[in-house]
Parts: structure tokens; C-alpha cells; sequence
């Protein structure tokens, strides 16, 4: 020990180290071999790439969602990006292509035999992962289920359930009541399963017989993991294995990407598309979206609220400095709506621009007895791109021609719904997006602007728009077989619709999609989807 | 030998000598706590009094910007600490939010403080089923997960400063509970105590007059180390969305809009606000680590 004895005293030698320091540099020493490695490793992205790009034909796919998937059906939930991986493994009688017109993909032949009855016929070779035939029964079985699933987002685009029948074990009728011309288009989001495995509510496994089958699926974390169906009736995927999952953090998606952990990153916000086009070993594609993001009114307001009157709500409409929005926060990647609908829909018409005068909503205002407005917007956790600095922005603008807003995010998780329908709490305003898969004008049409009284019983009305005028319009240009009336139909209810100012304001994003140099084949539709089949790696 | 004759010439007859005194172990914790406390200090002080200068300094609204300036980065234009996304003054944001952190922080810990030093008293003097009922309530909610509790009250209730502070106290008292309570299970012990049941004082009284402002001074330092943990979850909460609604700036509010510019270059919207909380939070740990080294010396002192 490093002490001498005097006598009876002790005394302790200045230059020997003592316990206290020993361990203390023991510490350090030990707190330096552990966490320096450590600290190193979190440095940031080292450029390798963990995922399996696979030595196979076309190798192995990462794709990492915005949002959990959730489940592989589309019966309640069918946002843009995930149409890409629910259809890989499930098909539809038709699908939209590039152009969005109606293909064929299940259906052999899709016929109008009369306005009010279509035949389909199904293709001969067709069959499951597991090579049992797709049945009349299962599109039947599976019809019915979209109608019967409660609040079902893709039944409701259909003005009415056509009613099947069954003609031979190939081909079978589509009746409706009134016409309904879209109704191949409309069919592209009913996907087929085999009627045994058929529910009426979101599937979370089962077979389909798209190109790729599903290996391992967990809901809850939303990691999928899809490999190639061997036995696809059609042309054989280039991809042996597709992994999803999902990653909330925008930041965490892109670094996944760059650090080449994911090889595909979608619905990414436009700084980071300006960030991402700087690397050079990602690609950024960008094309004009189906997809209309709107501030919505509610339309369930009591008579004597101000935002029963049009006034009021087109004076609104002229608070909102849009360009300054769309330069400031959307980096010029998304467009102004011209009308209802997004003008890449096929029967668009453009009914007019949002004009920013605050001038003249400060003069509406005070014209309706509509000064010192309060109102409360509502939206749900990343419903779109930079949603909560876009409405603390409107805010901002509202309160310069003297209206508060309050702002409620909605966390995700279902209740929004609630919501929408009333029934979680009272609301002015929407910021809602509005996806669109069949690339017609009249589905979102009729999905927002046909509500009826009787609808609105069940509060299954858009919001609480029922115009029996616009309804009437709507129905006749549904069922209008001659494309030349049927347009000019459509065009007076986008007018009159137009003229209700349903919404304070809307745009239309890009879809912007970053993707690895190395994923060759990809095609993105501007209804946000892309055909997984045709996509292949190559290299590292 | 040496050595020690040598340094014994300052003080004949001793060893303990001026120096070595000042090498001691006392000396050295006595000085290691008034560094703490003045390190403390000048971190927690740093933050909180331009906090709570915010309304009188002359600052940009923290909630109406220009788009127009949008991600400037500090020192540009007159913005100390930059612009967000939305152009408004970052510097304006980080102290008016630390204004709403703060305020929830201290209104949570005053409360927490009160409901805990209250119940720890009345567990450790009263003993029996007082006790008993104190302590499984102190273990059960020990046991929960603390954030996931605090969201779950959060999403039922509501945001709002009250819901928000009464949550984070609620979930707080336990800690000055627990203290106040082997505290006072050693006051009820002593002669003072008796001498006061003697005289026929109320069991009430001599706890509200006689024990707890005997051991208020170390329940304090408790509640006080409290402040930044309160600090932080309100910052955790704002983060998640759970926090004080838009428009209104807070710190997690403020990191949570930041993260996803990070990546694309904007790190003042992360790291200025990150670096503020940092520095409340040691500033209030090493002012209180240092004032309950000082409380328990002048105790055993005493």
C-alpha cells in the first residue's frame, strides 16, 4: 500500500495515485472503449447497404411506406402508396393504366349489353398462388363483401351495388338499376379473393392471384414481406422478394434510402425531394397527382351559422395567399386547384381560381355579418406533406382579415373518422386529401358531391354536402351513356359545385417517389401506384 | 516521513494542516457542491431569465411569421437563432415556449410537491392502514409506464395546460412521497415529538407544525430535482402531439417540426431548441445535486 507510518501518524504520499483516481481513470478508459465505437457507429449512415439485394433474377426489393399498411385489402383503407402492394398480391376484373383508362386484367372481355347491364367474362387462365381457379362465386363473394364492410371508402364511390348473376362458370352479368358508365373503371378496386377466404372486412393475410404471394406479414409493425408467386397465370415478376414496412419519420426513410436500406421511399415532402435529388445514387420521379387536398368546409353546420352562407365561404376562400403557401411551404411541387376535381381526371372541368384578395374576404366578411369568426379546423396526423405548418400558415392568414382558427390535429389511429362524421366532436373546417384510383372525374364526383338526404341519415354524405340539384346532375351524367352529354352534364355540376365554394381552398400534389439508381422498371402512375411486376435491382 | 515532519511546521503538534484540509474529503464535497450549484446556476439561469424576460424583450411574434422569410439560418436578417418553415423567429419561439414549459414545469412540481410531501407525511407518522394505502399506491403507479400514461390521460382529456400539468404532478408524486415519508417515519421518533404528544398536541398539528418543517428543506430538493423531469415530459408530450395545440410554441413542439428539415440541412430547428432543454435540465439537476449535498451536510452538521 502507498502509506508510511510515523509514529502514531499516518501520512499519505503526494505523488503515488490514489484509489479515487485509479478508478476514475478506469472509468474513463472504459467509458471511452465503449462508447467510442458506439458513438462512431451513430455517427450517421455508413453507405452500406443492409438490405438483401439478392444474386437471384431481379433480387430483392425494401420499401419503406410513409404509413402502416395496415392490412393487404382495400376494403377500408386505400391510400395512394399502398395500392402498389395490395395489388401485387390481389387482382381486380380491370385495372387503370398508365393513360388512366380501363384495362382488362381478370376479365377476359367487360361489355355494356345494355345501359344498364354489363357483361364480364372471365379469362380462362387465371388462377391463385396455390393454382385453384378464380370463380365466378369468388368476384360475387367478393362484390358483396366491399358493400358490406361498414363505412367501406371504395363502396362508396359506386353510385349503387350492381346486381350479379350468374350467366355460365366463366361470365356473368352486372345489373344496375340506372346506368352507371364508370362501372369498369369502378370495378378496378374491387380485388378478388377466393370466396372460402373472403370476409367482409380487411383480409390481413390470404391468397390472391396477383404476381407476388405473402411470406410473412405482421399488421401491427407493418413489416411485409411478399415473394414471388412461381405460379402467376400471367408474365413472371422480376423480383424474388419484396420487403414493406413503414417508417413514419420522414427523416428515417430518407436516411434508409440514402444509406441504401431501403431501395424505394414514397409521398416524400418536397424538401426532401430537393435534398435527395443532390445524391447521386437516387433517382426522384415526379408526376402530377390524382390525389386533391382540400380545406373543407362542414356542411353540417345549423342554418344560422355563418358557414351556411356561400358568402362567407367564398370570403374565406380569398384570405388564403396560396402562392406564397406553395412557394414557402410545398416547394412549387404541388398546383392550385382550377375546379372540384384535380384537372389530371379524366372529365375535369375548370371552373375557376382560388384568388387571394383579403382585401375583398375583410368586405364579404363584414357584407355577412361574419366579423370576429371563430372556427376550428381539423386534420389528422400527416394527412399530407408539412399538413401542420401549412395550417398554422392559414391561420396566420385568416387572423390578418380578423378570423381565429383553432387548430386540432387529429392523432392517427382511426378516430378522424369519428370525426368526419360528427360524432367525436364539433368542427369547422377539413384538411382532408381525397385519393382518386379509376382517373375519372365522376368518382370523386359522386363519392363527394352526390349526397342525398337519405344518405345523410346515416351520416354517410360527404361532410354534410347534400345539393339535390348537384345530386340530380350527377345521377343523369352517371347513368349518360353518350359520352357528349354525359361531359356536359358533369361540366354544370362541377359549376354549380364550384359556385357552393365547398372548400376554402385545394391543391393537387405531385407524386414524388425517390427511389435507388439500382431499381430499374419502375413507372409511377400519376394515381401514386406503380406495377411491382414490372420492377427489377440490379447491382448494389 | 519527511513529508510529514515537514508539513506539521504549519500547525505544531498536527498533521491537519491548511492543505491538506482543503485536499480532504468534506472540503472536497463541499467544494464540488458549490461548484454544482453556481455551474447549475449559470445553465438553469441562462434559459430561464431570458424566459422570463420574453414578454418585455424586444421579439418577433412567436406565432405569426413572414413566408416570405422561411428557414433563414441563425444570424441572418436579425434572426439570432434563424427562421422556421412557417418564418417566424426561432429565438421568439424557443423563449415564449420555454414560457409555457416552464410554467407547466413549476405549476407540475408545486402540485406534485404538495400531494407528496402531504401523503408521505401522513403514511410515515400514522403508519397502519394510512400507510399501507400510501405506499401500494406509490408502488402501483410506480409500476406504469409513466409516458404511456400520461398519453393515455392526454388523449382522453385533452391538451390543455391544466389537463397537462395536473398529469405530469399526478405521475410525479410518488418521488417526494417516498422521501417525505422515511423522513418522517424518522422524526416520529424523536424527543420532540414525544414531548409534543405529552402536551396533548393534535397528531395533525404536530405533523403540519412540528415534523414537516423539519424535514422540508431535503423534501424540497426533491420536489426541486422534479423541475426538470417535468421539464422534459411536457418537452416529450409536445413532441408526440400531445402537447399544448398549435399555434402555440413549445420546445417539443418546436424539435418535433424541426426533425424533418434536419435531414434536408435546417439543423438550427432541432438542435437550438435540444440544446436549450439540455441546458435547463443540468442546470436545474447540478443546482439541485449541489443544494441537496449542502441540505444533507448541514444536517448531519447539525
Amino acid at each position: 500500500m502507498a502509506h508510511e507510518v510515523s509514529g502514531d501518524r499516518t501520512s499519505v504520499r503526494a505523488a503515488t495515485p490514489s484509489r479515487r483516481t485509479i478508478l476514475q481513470l478506469a472509468g474513463f478508459l472504459g467509458a471511452g472503449a465503449f462508447g467510442g465505437p458506439l458513438l462512431s457507429a451513430c455517427a450517421g449512415p455508413t453507405g452500406q447497404s443492409s438490405a438483401v439485394t439478392g444474386g437471384g433474377e431481379g433480387g430483392s426489393l425494401s420499401i419503406v411506406l410513409n404509413r402502416n399498411l395496415v392490412s393487404l385489402d382495400n376494403k377500408l383503407n386505400q391510400y395512394d402508396a399502398a395500392v402498389t402492394v395490395q395489388r401485387a398480391v390481389r387482382e381486380a376484373l380491370t385495372r387503370i393504366g398508365d393513360d388512366l383508362t380501363p384495362q382488362l386484367v381478370l376479365a377476359e372481355s367487360f361489355e355494356a349489353t345494355s345501359p344498364t347491364v354489363w357483361t364480364v367474362k372471365l379469362r380462362n387462365d387465371i388462377h391463385y398462388s396455390d393454382n385453384s381457379k378464380v370463380t365466378v362465386e369468388d368476384v360475387e363473394t367478393a362484390l358483396k363483401y366491399y358493400f358490406q364492410v361498414k363505412a367501406g371508402y371504395v363502396a362508396s364511390q359506386f353510385p349503387e351495388q350492381p346486381a350479379f348473376a350468374k350467366i355460365d362458370d366463366r361470365t356473368f352479368t352486372l345489373t344496375t338499376k340506372k346506368p352507371v358508365v364508370s362501372l369498369m373503371s369502378l370495378m378496378s378496386n374491387i380485388l378478388i379473393t377466393p370466396a372460402k377466404a373472403n370476409k367482409p372486412e380487411e383480409l390481413q393475410g390470404g391468397i390472391g392471384s396477383g404476381p407476388f404471394v405473402i411470406a410473412k406479414s405482421d399488421s401491427g409493425t407493418g413489416s411485409y414481406t411478399l415473394t414471388r408467386n412461381d405460379n402467376y397465370w400471367g408474365e413472371l415478376a422480376h423480383l424474388q422478394q419484396v420487403n414493406v414496412s413503414y417508417q413514419e419519420e420522414e427523416g428515417g426513410r430518407v436516411v434508409a434510402l440514402t444509406s441504401g436500406q431501403a431501395d424505394v421511399i414514397d409521398t416524400i415532402t418536397p424538401e426532401s425531394a430537393a435534398k435527395l435529388k443532390t445524391d447521386p445514387k437516387v433517382d426522384v420521379i415526379e408526376t402530377p397527382g390524382t390525389r386533391l387536398i382540400h380545406l373543407f368546409y362542414n356542411f353540417r353546420e345549423p342554418a344560422g351559422h355563418p358557414l351556411s352562407k356561400v358568402e362567407v365561404r367564398e370570403a374565406l376562400s380569398h384570405a388564403i395567399d396560396h402562392a406564397s403557401l406553395i412557394k414557402a411551404l410545398m416547394n412549387n411541387q404541388v398546383s392550385s386547384a382550377e375546379g372540384v376535381v384535380p384537372k389530371t381526371l379524366s372529365g375535369f372541368y375548370k371552373t375557376g381560381d382560388y384568388v387571394y384578395d383579403p382585401a375583398k374576404a375583410k368586405a364579404m366578411l363584414a357584407a355577412a355579418g361574419a366579423t370576429g369568426l371563430k372556427l376550428r379546423v381539423i386534420w389528422e396526423d400527416a394527412e399530407f406533406s408539412g399538413a401542420s405548418q401549412v395550417l398554422e400558415a392559414v391561420a396566420q392568414m385568416l387572423n390578418a382579415v380578423g378570423v381565429s382558427l383553432e387548430l386540432k390535429m387529429i392523432p392517427k389511429g382511426g378516430e378522424i373518422n369519428a370525426w368526419r362524421r360528427g360524432e367525436s366532436g364539433d368542427w369547422d373546417v377539413l384538411a382532408n386529401g381525397y385519393g382518386n384510383q379509376t382517373g375519372l372525374a365522376i368518382t370523386n364526383l359522386v363519392a363527394q358531391y352526390a349526397g342525398t338526404a337519405e344518405k345523410e341519415k346515416t351520416r354517410d354524405t360527404y361532410h354534410g354536402f347534400v345539393v339535390p340539384q348537384i345530386t340530380d346532375l350527377l345521377d343523369r351524367a352517371s347513368q349518360e351513356v353518350d359520352e357528349a352529354k354525359q361531359t356536359a352534364l358533369l361540366d354544370e355540376a362541377q359549376k354549380l359545385i364550384w359556385a357552393q365554394w365547398p372548400a376554402m381552398w385545394a391543391w393537387t400534389p405531385n407524386n414524388v417517389l425517390a427511389k435507388r439508381k439500382r431499381v430499374r422498371g419502375l413507372r409511377l402512375r400519376p394515381t401514386n401506384a406503380y406495377d411491382l411486376r414490372a420492377i427489377s435491382v440490379v447491382g448494389s | 516521513m519527511t513529508t510529514a515532519t515537514a508539513q506539521s511546521t504549519d500547525i505544531p503538534g498536527t498533521v491537519v494542516t491548511p492543505a491538506r484540509l482543503r485536499r480532504s474529503a468534506a472540503a472536497r464535497r463541499h467544494r464540488y457542491s458549490r461548484i454544482k450549484m453556481w455551474l447549475g446556476a449559470v445553465c438553469a439561469g441562462v434559459v430561464i431569465i431570458p424566459v422570463l424576460l420574453a414578454q418585455v424583450l424586444p421579439l418577433q411574434d412567436p406565432v405569426n411569421g413572414s413566408l416570405a422569410q422561411a428557414l433563414l439560418p441563425p444570424m441572418t436578417d436579425g434572426h439570432l437563432f434563424g427562421t422556421d418553415a412557417n418564418g417566424r423567429d426561432l429565438l421568439s419561439r424557443v423563449l415564449h415556449g420555454g414560457q409555457t414549459s416552464l410554467l407547466i414545469g413549476c405549476l407540475a412540481v408545486l402540485v406534485s410537491g404538495a400531494i407528496g410531501i402531504v401523503a408521505g407525511s401522513l403514511a410515515g407518522y400514522y403508519g397502519g392502514w394510512i400507510d399501507t394505502v400510501v405506499s401500494r399506491l406509490l408502488e402501483a403507479q410506480m409500476s406504469l409506464p409513466l409516458l404511456l400514461m400520461l398519453l393515455l390521460v392526454v388523449a382522453l382529456f385533452g391538451p390543455s395546460i391544466l389537463v397537462i400539468t395536473l398529469v405530469i404532478a399526478i405521475a410525479q408524486w410518488p418521488e417526494p412521497a417516498r422521501i417525505t415519508r422515511s423522513l418522517v417515519l424518522v422524526e416520529r421518533e424523536k424527543p420532540y415529538v414525544a414531548a409534543a404528544r405529552v402536551l396533548g398536541l393534535h397528531r395533525l398539528t404536530i405533523i403540519g407544525r412540528l415534523i414537516i418543517p423539519n424535514i422540508l428543506q431535503q423534501a424540497l430538493v426533491v420536489v426541486f430535482l422534479l423541475l426538470a423531469q417535468a421539464v422534459l415530459l411536457e418537452s416529450a408530450l409536445s413532441f408526440l402531439g400531445a402537447g399544448v395545440q398549435r399555434p402555440y410554441p413549445t420546445w417539443g413542439g418546436i424539435i418535433s417540426d424541426g426533425r424533418q428539415l434536419f435531414i434536408t440541412g435546417q439543423w438550427w430547428l432541432v438542435t437550438i431548441p435540444g440544446l436549450v432543454i439540455a441546458l435547463l435540465v443540468i442546470g436545474v439537476n447540478l443546482f439541485g445535486d449541489g443544494l441537496r449535498d449542502r441540505v444533507r451536510r448541514t444536517k448531519a452538521a447539525s
